[in-house]
């Protein structure tokens, strides 16, 4: 049961991005999306702070990407 | 078509790379700060953070410094280094008792008072008080080193190493990341694998899992642990103002997972505490998260709005939900809210303490951080982009951690708070600039 749950709730997750072969933008376009602060990683500083606090003080980390490595934190 | 640097061409390089990261984003990406591109070959983005947990807990000073060179043709070569230092009182997992309770750190030998080897090393928690051990003190360096560059047509590839060392931790893991373009760079698929060896070498050596406490039984100086991940993800640009990703992440860890510090209290039918053991955890752990995030432009502003969903065979369920508007103010300034909202499971086998009737054989632990609880960040950044491509920043954020477990209804445990709420600030001062 908790596995098919886990499968609608990845189902979910997908519509967003199901079709995607048709969404998107012409390159001359992207004017918006160059600006830097547009970036899905902006701020990796914070990120990496972020992703550090988290980690030591939860049990789910990471997720949006690869980590820099352990710690005797967690 | 190969890219040449030139002038001029840097909104467009940026705009492209904008377009084709995926999984890679906060791994390739984070290879490039998101400065205004001006030209710099070169790139620094230093970060300096106060962290500090109410009621004498955890207190950390963190400095980060990232740079990236940039070869051309997107081939680019990062490195960090990281330096953490930690001190205060961190939490034993045992209970409060309604009268004062003696422990020994880590490295200490016996929990006789008055044995002269051994002085300095007992530690006695007032009545009613949640048991912290005050000597935790650690420094923790680490290093990466990142490079990412073009294959072929439309593909990306990147490359990870990282070294830390804290005085009983020790890491050393890679990984390897490879992404593809599709749909005219509206679609990016992307791929990656890595690879992480610790070695845990606890202070006073590593104590005999599910061992009774009191008698300090060690078993060897180290234990080792891995962790194997992998990761599949896809960025879509969903309308000119609008990127998404979705990312797949598993890891399957093995060997020393325990924390060798963490122990749990027995108590009798009335609640007091009978006897300690050191806890013992699986030595397997399968992790599992899905991750979906967004970049939104709404006129000048930016909004970050991302969910994870996660779970692991140690029954630990979580929910993660995060936003960030970035709001510009006066020229080139910004305001950047940010909240966060956390919730997880306990683990299977975690427990506030330990009965008569819980068994003594098998995993089990009072590590708070694996206890059901809801966390909450509240946080503000004020951003200052310099003339010349540079960047200032100040963050200060508040962190509260609230346990779903906190109280028994046994009659030496009654209105004792059995896991009090956490509380963090953290202040961070941020430079960028290039060169």
């Amino acid at each position: 049961m908790k596995n098919r749950n886990r499968l609608r709730v990845a189902i979910l997750l997908s519509l967003p991005l199901a079709g995607c072969s048709t969404v998107g933008i012409k390159p001359w376009q992207r004017d918006i999306l160059a600006r830097p602060e547009m970036a899905l990683d902006a701020n990796p500083v914070d990120t990496a702070f972020d992703e550090h606090l988290y980690f030591s003080k939860e049990a789910t980390g990471g997720g949006r990407g690869f980590g820099g490595g352990g710690c005797g934190c967690n | 078509m190969q890219l040449k640097r030139r002038p001029g061409a840097g909104n467009l390089r940026t705009g492209l790379m904008a377009a084709t990261c995926a999984l890679l984003a906060p791994a390739v990406k984070a290879q490039v700060p998101a400065v205004e591109d001006n030209g710099d070959l070169n790139k620094i983005d230093a970060g300096l953070l106060y962290y500090q947990e109410d009621g004498g807990r955890v207190r950390s000073i963190d400095a980060i410094v990232k740079l990236n060179h940039d070869f051309g043709d997107e081939r680019v070569f990062g490195m960090t280094v990281a330096v953490d230092s930690l001190s205060g009182g961190s939490p034993n997992g045992a209970v409060p008792q309604k009268y004062a309770q003696t422990f020994s750190t880590p490295s200490g030998k016996t929990l006789q008072p008055g044995v002269p080897e051994d002085e300095g090393k007992l530690y006695t928690i007032a009545p009613g008080r949640q048991p912290l051990d005050p000597n935790f003190r650690d420094l923790r360096v680490a290093g990466d080193l990142t490079w990412s560059q073009p294959l072929g047509i439309g593909n990306k590839v990147a490359a990870d190493g990282h070294l830390s060392a804290e005085h009983d931790f020790l890491s050393a893991s890679g990984s390897l990341q490879f992404s593809r373009d599709f749909n005219s760079k509206n679609t990016t698929l992307g791929a990656g694998v890595s690879l992480e060896l610790d070695q845990v070498r606890p202070s006073g050596d590593v104590p005999v899992a599910g061992s009774d406490y009191t008698l300090l039984q060690k078993d060897g100086s180290h234990d080792n642990k891995h962790v194997l991940g992998a990761q599949l993800g896809v960025t879509q640009v969903l309308a000119r103002n609008w990127i998404a990703q979705l990312n797949f992440s598993l890891d399957n860890s093995g060997g020393y997972l325990n924390d060798p510090y963490k122990i749990l209290s027995r108590v009798d039918a009335s609640g007091a505490a009978t006897g300690y053991f050191f806890e013992s955890r699986p030595d397997t752990r399968q992790r599992r998260s899905l991750y979906l995030g967004n970049k939104v432009a709404l006129g000048g502003s930016v909004l970050d709005l991302s969910y994870r969903y996660g779970w692991d065979d140690w029954g630990i369920a979580s929910h993660t939900i995060e936003a960030r508007y970035r709001l510009r103010i006066g020229g080139a300034m910004y305001l950047e809210p940010h909240l966060r909202w956390y919730r997880q499971d306990a683990a299977d086998f975690y427990r506030l303490y330990l009965t008569g009737a819980d068994p003594l054989t098998g995993s089990m632990s009072s590590d708070p951080r694996l206890a059901a609880f809801t966390a909450k960040t509240v946080g503000l950044k004020l951003g200052m982009p310099l003339a010349n491509g540079d960047e200032i920043a100040i963050r200060l954020e508040g962190y509260q951690q609230d346990a779903r477990d906190r109280s028994s209804a046994l009659p030496a445990l009654s209105g004792l708070d059995l896991n009090p709420r956490l509380r963090a600030a953290v202040l961070q001062l941020d430079w960028r600039f290039g060169f």
